[in-house]
């Protein structure tokens, strides 16, 4: 099979899944009365000067950044068969801490972006082993575990925000913790946009997207080529083979939701470090929710939740043009949920068109699942004990 | 790992490509209004037009002074609502300032912590808040509009307090922010003024930095529940839309309410107006049009707040269904006293 | 019982020139990379039990969804009765008289026979079910075959036998006039295999023509008019049944001289590789699973395992690779390796081919190359320090694949995509080329055809003669007889008899197994 014919099949779900939504939302748009065409022009619209094309760019991969995290948290989790939805949790615990002991210090630049990264992921890391140490230990479902501890990390982070590291005034509407200092909040990229002759936009284009980008790739490498990213999908393909191979599941457990649960960490880091330079009752919250979906649409794989990434934030920052041209930002998320659901029926599908392709490939048409029945299909020269018939002639 | 660098750069290059294709751009600001009316931009709270509360009052402001002032309320007026994760509010902004909306309002207090940023970087628009004070922040085109909730609350108090038989009241708050906490604070602060040895209960619903207690009707009914099978015969709610779970668990009881923002008995059920004794009222709608309309004369004086209390009638108690219609004296006795400053009411619980 | 009328009615329809019922001519399928059927000829005369042989993957699934209708032949033609015909769907060929029996059963249980049966072709009068239509010709059908059914019962009240027979009945109410059923003794105890035979002969009694699939020879024999083996895609012969024995069919279906299990001279050693003192493991409530176990087994020796399944093989397969937590003393080597991990036990020297290849021995949904690295992890050459090394893993997943002739495109076809057959040569492979000191074989043969079962019987006694240890567990008695050097019988998770193979019928084993024999000691 060629490369170029996996990655065709590869693209073709994704594909057909967003033509598909569209097609929904179109409809649904036609449906209040308003004109699908003109949805779609304002989509791709991004402004009249350089300056707001360059911004929407901005705010598309700002906006992806933390997607991109938040379903790559998922992602690794999901592909040894774990479902942590307890990354919405994770990076609320990680967050508020970071950005509490970030204010908490003075240290050179590097050092102290250094610092607020490792808190984040060593918090995030922290909270994810408690559903993993609850399964391996108890035999806790960690989709029960890592709900409840999503609660739990709500009412603990709005203590540590009002309690200890309250960083705003008494009475001040918005609650906050205390600024990272300069030293703490990682440059932004604007320079970029110089070398490559683009306007400069009103907003600063994340730094951390280079940290992100950077994640992205090392888990890559580490699913793709390494051992333990080979245990890891061994044991999500089939949990019997893993251990009978000498892959140790409850470590694997463990070791999974550790490193899921330390990228979980960083989806709040972007804002935190980027923007708002203190975590507070406007923290965004649901990227944790938002990363299953991206996850499911991007296939589980880095480059593809990369892409899922980007068309999440791409559709997003259509919410404020299309309310200007008088229809429902909630288009968007109309799009996106039929994305995914589409997605969700048309992987399927794809899965069993490759797999029956497969099993086309060596000329073995049948259904080869269901083995055969004990004294199945055996040789002629077997007499087995449940098999008393085939005696030789 | 520089191929993965390179296609975001090239998707990034393509996207923007497409984008200097366009050439329309009517996507934008319909523009209709003709020279000198006003342009109102709106960038709404949580929950956007229809939430039967903060927004709708805020917009009702807006349309009044629009229409006043010879305006077209569909022309002119542009609303905009945040996504759900309330993660592109700075969008809002800076595209209705962008589109040449002027003012631009930004309603709730989730807008503080950006909205002087962006005001800097449009000096030429005029910005105003809802429920922040800007007066320390120094930016010339911002304005506060905030309101003193503790001295409506402090009546509904006093009005509580005063019908009440048991000695026992209940308040039950959407989210535990200084905001809501202004209520509480007023709230008991009434109460006890009126009845020393009073019993407040007091529950929020959902903690700091998450919102959800404003939308958990089924949360407001079981702590209001709670609180009269306590013994509480009167509970007051600045919840939002939870608001509706306190008004069943007071029609179960057959105990009574308190409502807040708006006058919640002209929109409530019939037997849930046999409940709702009062409302705090908190006059966005005056507070906005009053906002537009010294903006439209040129009486603005913007970079600082105006505060809506007692005295401006920005604050205080509906009287629908007539339930304090017998201790009304006592109400204005406290209003008065408040105005002239008698009273200190406190703002923190 | 099922020679005698089939015998005379291949006689009959076989003279003259009436057309065949079933004619297919030059047959070709190809799928991506693979050529599944290849110049396919097959003639099946009408009211004949024509049976089609073959190894597992050697094409006869794909013949037969050709005949069905589920996809198109690449070349040749399709002649029914003498008319070419093209079927484009399993419609077309219900239309054309052609009915399938699937290996495994497509009925809803909580249906009644007569539900089941006029499933997807209910006779309506007003748009509503005709039962008592439908009723009557199912009764009709079951009389003239002597199919035994009734209508009203519910299938879930059904032994395996009956629900085959619905099967047919359903088929038949379709009007098939030519019934294809795959593998279908497969499923059935001796006694429904031979009432099936007994249904086959009423169906071409009456008529109809019978295309019967399968590996068994024997059965093959006993109820086909005539065979036309398969082999690698090809249709290399036909056969007659009455005078070709089951050993020449084998070795038509193989292309070679069919090997024996039996051993060559005695290579076992002095060095023990193996030995378990004690093992026991205990089982939820009451009896251990495995009781109290010793055993030895040396260099270049083969230790058989016999045992009705259940009686803890399973559990002490489980306990010898840490899979499972058990009390006692494995020894390997002359290492007590009784608190190592899995991973380190497979380090230390143990292959391991698992009984269920599917739950233990791969990953189906990955392809060849990364299951050659399952179980391999921290070995060379697939693997270099933390990394996986992807070229050598490929490379050596095709030296597996040459050297023990495992049929597949390449090391990058996904496992599911191998029959059984070769999906165990590529585990064998696997574990050989690790080069144990200690082999755990559970049933290596198990639902493979003969010509993998025989390759994997001359893998294991080439590994013997090199020195390797091997426990075999097997429930094929003429492997264990064959194969072993010592046998050990087990039942109710004890050992209770250790045997000499060499002096050793199947059924004196059969007898130990069952207890029968109890506390005979073999010569050893």
């Amino acid at each position: 099979m060629t490369a170029l014919r996996r990655l065709g099949s590869a693209l073709f779900a994704p594909a057909i899944a967003v033509v598909f939504a569209v097609v929904i939302t179109a409809l649904v748009i036609l449906l209040i009365g308003e004109n699908p065409t003109t949805a779609l022009r304002v989509l791709f619209d991004f402004g009249d000067s350089p300056a707001q094309q360059t911004q929407a760019i901005v705010v598309i991969l700002n906006r992806a950044v933390p997607l991109f995290l938040a379903g790559l948290a998922v992602s690794v989790a999901f592909r040894m068969g774990l479902f942590n939805i307890g990354v919405e949790g994770q990076y609320r615990m990680a967050t508020v801490l970071a950005a509490g002991a970030g204010a908490a210090v003075a240290l050179p630049a590097p050092l102290h972006i250094l610092l607020v990264i490792v808190v984040a992921m060593a918090v995030g890391a922290l909270w994810a082993a408690i559903v993993a140490i609850l399964k391996v230990t108890r035999g806790v479902s960690e989709v029960i575990s890592s709900i409840m501890l999503n609660f739990i990390a709500l009412g603990t982070a709005s203590w540590l925000l009002t309690g200890p590291l309250r960083g705003s005034e008494e009475g001040a509407a918005i609650i906050t913790t205390k600024d990272l200092p300069e030293s703490g909040q990682f440059p932004g990229l604007n320079g970029l946009f110089d070398v490559i002759g683009l306007a400069q936009p009103r907003g600063e284009l994340y730094g951390f997207l280079i940290v992100a980008v950077l994640v992205g790739i090392a888990i890559s490498v580490l699913l793709k080529r390494t051992r333990f990213g080979f245990d890891l999908r061994a044991t999500g393909l089939s949990p019997s083979a893993a251990t009978a191979s000498g892959i140790d599941a409850r470590a694997m457990v463990v070791k999974t939701m550790l490193i899921s649960g330390a990228i979980a960490g960083l989806i709040g880091l972007p804002d935190l470090m980027g923007r708002t330079h203190h975590f507070g009752t406007e923290f965004t919250a649901g990227l944790g929710f938002l990363g299953i979906a991206v996850a499911l649409l991007g296939r589980n794989s880095p480059l593809g939740i990369a892409f899922a990434a980007l068309l999440f934030a791409f559709l997003d920052r259509a919410a404020v043009p299309l309310q200007f041209a008088d229809i429902p930002a909630s288009v968007v998320t109309i799009i996106q949920g039929t994305i995914v659901l589409a997605v969700v029926i048309a992987n399927e599908i794809a899965r069993q068109i490759t797999r029956r392709r497969a099993e086309g490939d060596s000329g073995q048409a049948g259904p080869p699942a269901p083995e055969s029945p004990p004294g199945g299909p055996a040789g002629t020269a077997g007499s087995r004990i449940d098999e008393p018939q085939g005696a030789q002639s | 790992m520089t191929k993965t660098a390179a296609l975001l750069l090239a998707g990034g290059l393509a996207l923007s490509a497409c984008a200097s294709d366009e050439d329309g751009g009517d996507g934008g600001g319909s523009g209709g209004g003709s020279e000198g009316t006003l342009k109102v931009g709106v960038a709404y709270d949580t929950g956007g037009r229809g939430d039967k509360s903060f927004n709708d009052s805020a917009i009702a402001g807006v349309e009044a002074a629009v229409q006043a002032l010879g305006g077209d309320v569909d022309e002119d007026i542009e609303e905009l609502s945040p996504n759900e994760d309330d993660s592109n509010r700075e969008e809002l902004l800076t595209q209705l300032a962008e589109n040449d909306f002027n003012p631009v309002i930004a309603v709730g207090f989730a807008y503080g912590d950006i909205i002087a940023d962006i005001a800097a970087d449009y000096p030429d628009t005029q910005f105003a808040i809802v429920d922040t004070s800007v007066e320390d922040l120094g930016v010339d085109n911002l304005t506060g509009l905030i309101f003193a909730e503790e001295e409506g609350s402090f009546l509904a108090g006093v009005a509580a307090a005063s019908k009440s038989v048991t000695g026992h009241l209940g308040f039950v708050g959407g989210q535990q922010s200084p905001l809501i906490e202004k209520f509480e604070a007023g709230y008991v602060a009434g109460a006890k003024a009126v009845k020393p040895d009073i019993i407040v209960d007091v529950t929020y619903l959902s903690p700091a930095g998450d919102g959800s207690g404003f939308g958990d009707p089924e949360g407001g009914k079981v702590a209001a529940q709670g609180m009269y099978q306590a013994g509480a015969d009167i509970v007051f709610h600045a919840a939002g839309g939870s608001g509706e779970g306190v008004f069943e668990a007071a029609v179960e009881a057959g105990q009574r309410a308190i409502g807040v923002d708006s006058d919640q008995y002209l929109s409530a059920s019939p037997d849930q107006q046999a409940v709702i004794m009062t409302s705090m009222l908190k006059r966005v709608d005056l507070a906005v049009e009053e906002y537009l309309n010294s903006f439209a004369d040129d009486s603005l004086e913007s970079g600082t707040d105006i505060l809506n209390d007692l005295s401006t009638e920005g604050v205080g108690l509906s009287e629908s269904g007539g339930y304090i219609d017998d201790i009304q004296d006592v109400i204005a006795d406290f209003r008065q006293q408040i105005i002239d400053g008698d009273v200190e009411v406190p703002t923190t619980p | 019982m099922a020679e005698g009328p089939a015998g005379a009615h291949a006689a009959a329809a076989g003279t003259g020139d009436a057309p065949y019922a079933v004619e297919l001519r030059g047959i070709t399928k190809r799928f991506p990379g693979v050529v599944a059927n290849r110049d396919i000829e097959l003639r099946v005369r009408r009211g004949e039990v024509h049976a089609i042989v073959g190894e597992n993957g050697a094409g006869k699934s794909t013949l037969m969804k050709t005949l069905y209708g589920m996809h198109r032949p690449d070349e040749g033609t399709i002649l029914l009765d003498g008319r070419e015909t093209t079927l484009r769907s399993p419609a077309d060929a219900i239309a054309a008289g052609i009915g399938m029996v699937h290996q495994h059963f497509m009925l809803a249980d909580n249906f009644t026979v007569l539900e089941n049966v006029v499933l997807g072709s209910e006779p309506t009068r007003g748009g509503r079910l005709d039962r008592a239509e439908a009723r009557r010709r199912i009764r009709e059908i079951s009389q003239r075959y002597a199919l035994n059914l009734d209508p009203d019962v519910l299938v879930e009240e059904l032994g395996v036998g009956d629900r085959q027979r619905v099967e047919i009945a359903k088929v038949l109410y379709r009007g098939a006039t030519t019934l294809i059923l795959d593998e279908p003794t497969a499923v059935l105890v001796p006694q429904e295999v031979d009432e099936l035979f007994g249904n086959l002969a009423e169906l071409t009694r009456e008529g109809l023509t019978v295309i019967f699939i399968s590996h068994k020879l024997d059965e093959v024999r006993k109820v086909a008019d005539s065979i036309t083996v398969i082999r690698r895609g090809t249709t290399v012969g036909s056969a007659d049944p009455r005078t070709t024995t089951a050993r020449q069919l084998a070795e038509m279906m193989v292309g070679s001289e069919l090997p024996s299990p039996q051993t060559r001279t005695s290579t076992v050693r002095e060095t023990p590789v193996l030995e378990l003192r004690g093992v026991t493991v205990a089982s939820l409530g009451g009896r251990p699973a495995v009781d109290d176990v010793s055993l030895t087994v040396r260099e270049g020796e083969v230790v058989g395992i016999a045992g009705v399944e259940g009686n803890g093989q399973a559990e002490l397969v489980d306990a010898i690779m840490g899979l499972r937590p058990a009390e006692g003393v494995v020894v390997l080597g002359g290492e007590d390796i009784s608190g190592w991990s899995t991973r380190a036990r497979r380090e230390a020297g143990v292959g391991f081919v698992p009984e269920d290849r599917h739950r233990q021995g791969m990953l189906l949904e990955a392809p060849l190359w990364e299951n050659r690295i399952l179980g391999h992890q921290t070995r060379p050459p697939a693997v270099k320090g933390p990394f996986i090394d992807r070229t050598a893993a490929r490379a050596d997943t095709e030296r597996i694949m040459r050297d023990y002739d495992v049929r597949a495109p390449g090391p990058d076809t996904l496992a599911v995509a191998l029959s059984g057959g070769n999906q165990q040569k590529l585990i064998v492979g696997r574990e050989m080329s690790a080069a144990p000191r200690l082999l755990i074989a559970a049933h290596p043969t198990r639902g493979v055809d003969v010509g993998a079962q025989s390759a994997i019987w001359e893998l294991l006694k080439d590994a013997r003669a090199e020195g390797m240890g091997i426990l075999l567990i097997s429930a094929d008695l003429d492997e264990l007889i064959g194969l072993s050097d010592t046998l050990q019988v087990m039942l109710r998770g004890r050992l209770v008899a250790t045997l000499d193979p060499s002096s050793l019928t199947p059924e004196e084993l059969g007898g130990h197994m069952t207890g029968a024999s109890d506390g005979a000691v073999g010569a050893l």
